[in-house]
């Protein structure tokens, strides 16, 4: 593999042992290479790969089990650094699990309309609570995260997850316009997109 | 979670803590198209958060269809039109 930029390197501060802030230069430092062409031609060739491999193997592919390949390149690219990587590549491959959430933060609403307006004073207010709690599901592997922590965590996923939407749009606009470009352009046009 | 902050989010007692979910929220707003243009203005907490979970979801449903027309894609290569033999040349890696 090609030198790519220097991995974080886990600083230790003389604070109150608060983990936060060292987890905060950690995710500063990595969240930026989502936007670096470099990273992005890393991940597409990777998917590239990856959907040669899958054609080679098996005769169809379904949408969702590219989606799932899509997500699992993106947490290899990701290398280990963040919570939301390493529980994509941990969770083995289960078929249905987003109708699931889906069913989840549905429920959630109506437990807020039962919930009369007394109650607010005995807890603290539960908005920002019940925020948290959609977030925690959309993020991978976040469930019992702090709240500082799935904050970090949902910025480094949300700038992973565009690069995933570039990379993927790139791919599917570079096989579908097959005709219109010589040969030789082809290949160098996924890195560039 | 909840023994950490009290009723007022303004409070002196975590005032680190809060201080710093403020940071991350910010960063946060920074991140999600809905919102830069009001960077300057004060978005509440729970305004950026459920924005977030919006982008997200839409971010998923993004690469969920492109994975619908890869898929697709992937398996027209079984026709024998011209764009299917070409995309079967360029997946011969």
């Amino acid at each position: 593999m090609p030198n790519l930029e220097p991995s974080p390197v886990f600083k230790r501060r003389k604070t109150e042992g608060d983990p936060v802030s060292v987890h905060r230069i950690q995710s500063n430092q990595t969240m930026k290479r989502w936007t670096t062409k470099r990273e992005h031609q890393i991940y597409s060739s990777k998917l590239f790969q990856a959907l040669c491999r899958s054609r080679r193997t098996s005769s169809s592919t379904s949408a969702k089990e590219l989606h799932q390949t899509a997500d699992r390149v993106l947490a290899i690219t990701a290398k280990g650094t963040t919570r939301w990587s390493r529980a994509i590549l941990a969770a083995p491959l289960t078929a249905g699990t987003n109708m699931k959430k889906h069913k989840r933060a549905k429920v959630t609403v109506h437990t807020r309309l039962r919930k009369p307006v007394v109650n607010r004073e005995k807890r603290k207010l539960p908005v920002v609570e019940r925020k948290l709690k959609a977030l925690r599901r959309l993020v991978p592997g976040c469930r019992k995260l702090s709240c500082n922590n799935l904050l970090e965590e949902t910025s480094d996923y949300i700038v992973a997850l565009e690069m995933q939407v570039r990379a993927m749009t790139a791919i599917t606009e570079f096989l579908s316009r097959g005709e219109a470009q010589a040969p030789t352009d082809r290949l160098g046009s996924i890195g560039n997109m | 979670m909840s023994g950490r902050r009290s009723r007022s989010k303004q409070s002196s007692v975590s005032s680190i803590t809060d201080d710093q979910i403020a940071d991350l929220v910010s960063k946060l707003q920074h991140l999600i198209p809905e919102l830069r243009r009001r960077r300057f203005d004060k978005v509440s907490t729970s305004k950026v958060l459920q924005e977030t979970c919006n982008y997200i979801r839409s971010l998923h449903r993004e690469v969920e269809d492109l994975s619908d027309r890869l898929s697709q894609l992937l398996a027209s290569t079984d026709s024998d039109s011209d764009q299917a033999a070409i995309i079967r040349s360029l997946l011969m890696q």
